[in-house]
């Protein structure tokens, strides 16, 4: 065939081919990581949680002076638990510093006092045992769950943490699970129930408050709710509702939906890119066709001159085409894959031990890649074909003195 | 073998341009004529009408008694496939094929399977003093080399009917002389042939010489080649 003697030719067109392919899988498969990664974010925790921190005034409010320090207290447990719409599950945190000692092994943390729920509304994932129960929380049960940093520094290895007692200020408690660690605070966070650390330490004022909710399924709800919820609040502690400050209130479905809509542009970004790509790829591939048959113009000529008929001729032309644009297409395809595989690979490794929440995997969608392909394909073949079809209608006699 | 009659031929362009103005021929089985005139004078234009690369205007013209006339595009490729050989001046071999592939090239269009082109394409070749060329491609073959591929590959598919166009006109006068030489043994073994030239040298050789002048035919003038001395320069 006459590929064999055009290397070139064939190679430039070719490398149209695979290059276009292979930005398109790139690009999307880059795409289809941030999403990813931004989509777990979100995935594994409950549909709707909010999260109240204590903050400070920043207007004065009836008599009040600015600068005041607003704490979350068992009022404010009591307010959401009584009866207050929507709220489900309150788990506050207490938290309480100490040295955790086993044997003669000793290891600094925090102790956070949490209910049951907090381990599903903050994505608590455990690696070994249980988390705290309903049991442990009403019978102030004194158990604990470590992180994997401590399990480090207290146990060997081989050794089983779970049942072990380890002492944190004097006052012993069972390890009943190992979890995972918050990878952003530099380790050293362990649970016991809320009950618990409550009586020890006797202290009311929280850190944090964490709740889910029901029915609380749009935008507009979640405002609403957020709104009345500060109102309330302001109420309680007497701070201007406008305050924003006083008490910050973060919603993880008004999170999602923001991000959601940050995403949904940058996705259609990418495929608008992704799909310029895809049309220069075509053009380019068009724009080669068409000067190879116009080059064999000649050659049509002697070969209708010796009697063959259009038809043999138009399918050598397409048959040409179809087998460059499907063998480069597929080693851009593979090309583009393998880069998006092995990117994926070295991101994943390179984070393991960094401290870093957002992975940005590449991933691909194989139905799309097979898309964008099969239609390179198709129009690198009528790309073939239409330049095929006038050159065949030349009078062979003319297509051969063409030059 | 070849019958026209009263052909007119016009090419419509800026300046319509009247090339053939009733041609009248008749060239006999077995015969050899050539067509000679000055460049414009229409004869290039005759053979691709004798060869249906072109079409004519009016008239008919009949190839083996069969009027060649509206063909399709596959009516046309194949009657030219079956019984015409075409040599031409510049060689129009496909310059990415060996010569064995060019001359394989018009059974390919027969449907002639890979085994059988081949076997056939080499003994043309052999017969035309090719066989250790077969595997060159045409940009390795010399002038006359490429010339007797083309010859080659133009007796492959036995034609009724041989039109060369100018077949000497890129070659030496030695070369040109072989290259008669192996159209008149062709010619004796029954086929027809058409030669356009415009040297009086090679017009020499064949039987008939049909002038063309302006578009009509001036004159016919017979002749024996026999008397000729076949070593002789032509040039």
């Amino acid at each position: 065939m006459a590929l064999r003697r055009n290397k070139l030719r064939t190679f430039l067109t070719g490398l149209a081919i695979s290059w276009g392919i292979f930005i398109l899988i790139v690009l999307l498969a880059a795409g289809n990581g941030l999403m990813d990664a931004v989509g777990k974010q979100f995935s594994s925790r409950s549909t709707n949680t909010y999260t109240l921190y204590g903050g400070m005034t920043s207007k004065p409010y009836k008599g009040h002076n600015s600068n005041r320090w607003i704490p979350l207290t068992d009022k404010d447990i009591r307010l959401l638990e009584n009866n207050f719409p929507h709220v489900d599950q309150v788990s506050p945190r207490v938290n309480s510093g100490g040295n955790a000692v086993y044997g003669n092994q000793l290891s600094p943390i925090v102790l956070s006092g949490v209910r049951p729920v907090y381990a599903k509304t903050n994505d608590v994932e455990m690696t070994m045992g249980r988390f705290i129960d309903e049991l442990d929380e009403k019978n102030n049960e004194k158990v604990l769950v470590i992180d994997e940093n401590v399990q480090e520094q207290l146990f060997d290895p081989e050794e089983d943490p779970v049942g072990k007692l380890i002492f944190v200020n004097d006052i012993a408690y069972k390890v009943i699970g190992v979890w995972k660690g918050n990878p952003n605070s530099g380790g050293g966070e362990c649970f016991v129930p809320f009950s618990t650390l409550k009586k020890i330490t006797n202290k009311d004022e929280y850190s944090m408050l964490n709740f889910t909710t029901y029915d609380l399924d749009t935008k507009e709800a979640n405002e609403a709710f957020e709104k009345y919820l500060r109102t309330q609040l302001a109420h309680l502690h007497e701070f201007d509702p406008e305050d924003n400050s006083s008490i910050y209130i973060i919603s993880t479905m008004l999170q999602y939906l923001q991000t959601n809509k940050i995403m949904n542009t940058l996705q259609i970004f990418i495929w608008i890119i992704g799909i310029a790509m895809l049309i220069s790829g075509i053009v380019g591939v068009s724009n080669i066709m068409r000067i190879t048959v116009k080059e064999r113009t000649n050659e049509i000529g002697i070969r209708k001159a010796i009697g063959a008929k259009s038809r043999s001729i138009l399918a050598s032309i397409v048959v040409e085409s179809m087998i460059i644009t499907t063998l480069f297409g597929y080693i851009g395809m593979w090309l583009g894959m393998m880069v998006a595989d092995l990117s994926g690979d070295i991101i994943s490794k390179a984070q393991e031990g960094n401290m870093v929440t957002i992975n940005i995997v590449p991933s691909i969608d194989l139905g799309i890649v097979l898309m964008a392909t099969a239609l390179l394909i198709v129009c690198g073949v009528l790309a073939g074909f239409f330049p095929a079809r006038n050159a065949v209608k030349i009078k062979p006699i003319e297509a051969m003195n063409y030059r | 073998m070849i019958r026209l009659e009263n052909i007119n031929k016009t090419y419509f362009g800026a300046q319509p341009l009247h090339v053939l103005k009733g041609i009248n021929l008749n060239v006999e089985d077995g015969e050899m004529v050539s067509i000679m005139g000055a460049s414009g004078s229409g004869k290039s234009t005759l053979l691709n009408i004798l060869g249906i690369l072109d079409n004519y205007d009016t008239g008919d013209y009949y190839l083996n008694d069969k009027l060649v006339k509206d063909l399709t595009e596959n009516q046309a490729a194949d009657m030219r496939n079956r019984m015409i050989g075409f040599i031409f001046q510049s060689f129009n071999l496909i310059p990415f094929k060996t010569a064995m592939e060019n001359v394989a090239l018009p059974l390919y269009y027969q449907n002639v399977n890979r085994k059988k082109r081949n076997q056939l394409a080499m003994e043309y070749l052999e017969r035309f003093g090719l066989k250790e060329w077969a595997d060159h491609y045409p940009n390795e073959l010399s002038g006359g080399q490429k010339q007797r591929v083309s010859m080659a590959r133009a007796l492959v598919t036995q034609p009724k009917i041989i039109l060369a166009d100018e077949p000497t006109g890129a070659l030496d006068s030695k070369t040109s002389a072989e290259v008669m030489q192996i159209l008149r043994e062709v010619n004796q073994t029954g086929i027809t042939m058409v030669i356009v030239t415009h040297e009086r040298g090679i017009a020499l050789r064949t039987n008939k010489i049909i002038h063309l002048k302006d578009g009509v035919i001036e004159n016919i003038e017979t002749n024996n080649p026999d008397q000729l001395d076949f070593n002789q320069e032509i040039k």
